[in-house]
């Protein structure tokens, strides 16, 4: 019986790591269905393996974004990147020739949506916790130094200065609200190994060691627009 | 203005001392991208990125290769003629650098050049809001960064 159990449990792990491999790969190689109904290829990337986009990739939205800021911003969309899309034609020249907003959603569509876009990860990706507890008063700022002096990311990425107001950079997108949109997970890998996600992006490639990739994530997890000045 | 200035650092003369120097130095610490010192700034305490390597800088013609380069990474600060006016110069306090003007950047060496942009403006003494390239970008890559900025201003070091 026992014997029979055992292999029950193979033939159900089996199963279920063919079932991953299926489901893991269209990810990356096929947009989903719905990429084309909804008209979300036009700007955005589903693969790695398609031409660069006017609007960010989506091909690993369930890894990097929250999904409570993905049904908010389909229905109220915000500006993230003031310069625009890095892949904007007009990116370098400070005139995008994208300037609206992203088109808005009714909520139960920005819901269905923003579900959809969360199953979309890349595979076997490291998993990290994150502590969630934000710095202590002393670390924020010391890492807030590093943030804007040491590691220069606030010459293109907008944060928040000691008046609570947003400064800094437009060509990367604004991290003012940054604890809201992204996964602090994601974060983590993006500053460790960007191109997991980006062969080649226009920003530089560090190499931090545990302890600053660690401490550089909680503190950009921790600009959200009801912390204000705590930035 | 005094009232919040006063819930913010207290009334208490000690700690209101205290608290003064804490901010003082706090902003001073902040020096981010705010202000660009004329003299050297101090050591490169934090080198963040990779060690300095021989920087000589070979005379050879800039290829269109190194050209990409520099529009794919530096025209987002420095702008796609090199004039400094990137899309991200305006909000930066410090201005990026005019790779066209040959009264300062004669007066840096192709070493100098060549370390700014590897290990970046903090390092070298400069502004800080210029980040390290040298983890992005090989030290070939580099050196001919430091030809195109030669070929943008018409100049070469003293």
């Amino acid at each position: 019986m026992n014997a029979q159990k055992q292999i029950g449990r193979m033939i159900l792990i089996c199963w279920g790591l063919w079932g991953h491999s299926l489901w893991a790969e269209p990810a990356l190689q096929t947009p989903p269905a719905w990429v084309e109904d909804k008209g979300c290829a036009a700007c955005h990337r589903f693969s790695p393996n398609q031409a660069a986009g006017t609007a960010p990739d989506l091909f690993y939205a369930g890894n990097k974004f929250q999904k409570d800021w993905l049904v908010e911003y389909l229905q109220r969309p915000t500006v993230i990147r003031k310069a625009g899309h890095t892949g904007d034609p007009g990116f370098l020249k400070g005139q995008p020739e994208f300037t609206g907003l992203h088109p808005v959603l009714k909520p139960q569509d920005a819901e269905t949506l923003a579900t959809a876009l969360m199953s979309l990860k890349l595979p076997d990706l490291e998993t990290i916790p994150i502590d969630p507890a934000p710095l202590s008063k002393g670390k924020q700022v010391r890492i807030k130094i590093l943030f804007e002096r040491d590691y220069s990311c606030i010459a293109c990425h907008e944060s928040y200065n000691l008046a609570r107001q947003p400064r800094g950079g437009v060509s990367g997108p604004s991290l003012i609200d940054a604890g809201n949109r992204l996964q602090a997970e994601w974060v983590y890998l993006w500053l460790k190994q960007p191109k997991t996600f980006l062969k080649k992006g226009r920003m530089p490639v560090y190499q931090f060691d545990e302890e600053t990739l660690l401490n550089l994530t909680r503190y950009i997890a921790s600009h959200k627009k009801e912390n204000g000045n705590k930035n | 203005m005094v009232h919040w200035i006063d819930r913010i650092i207290g009334t208490r003369p000690r700690y209101r001392m205290v608290s003064i120097l804490a901010v003082v130095t706090l902003m001073s610490g902040m020096g981010a991208c705010s202000q660009e010192s004329s003299s050297p700034a101090p050591a490169p305490t934090a080198s963040p990125q990779a060690e300095p390597v021989n920087p000589s800088v070979p005379a050879q013609p800039v290829t269109q290769q190194t050209r990409d380069t520099y529009q794919f990474y530096c025209t987002q600060c420095h702008g796609l003629a090199g004039k400094g006016d990137g899309v991200n110069a305006r909000f930066l306090t410090v201005p990026p650098r005019d790779h066209t003007k040959a009264d300062y950047l004669e007066t840096r060496s192709d070493e100098q050049l060549f370390h700014a942009i590897q290990l970046g403006g903090l390092a070298v003494g400069r502004a800080p809001c210029m980040p390290a390239w040298g983890h992005t970008l090989d030290d070939d890559a580099i050196r001919s960064l430091v030809r195109h900025i030669r070929e943008l201003c018409h100049c070469q070091a003293f």
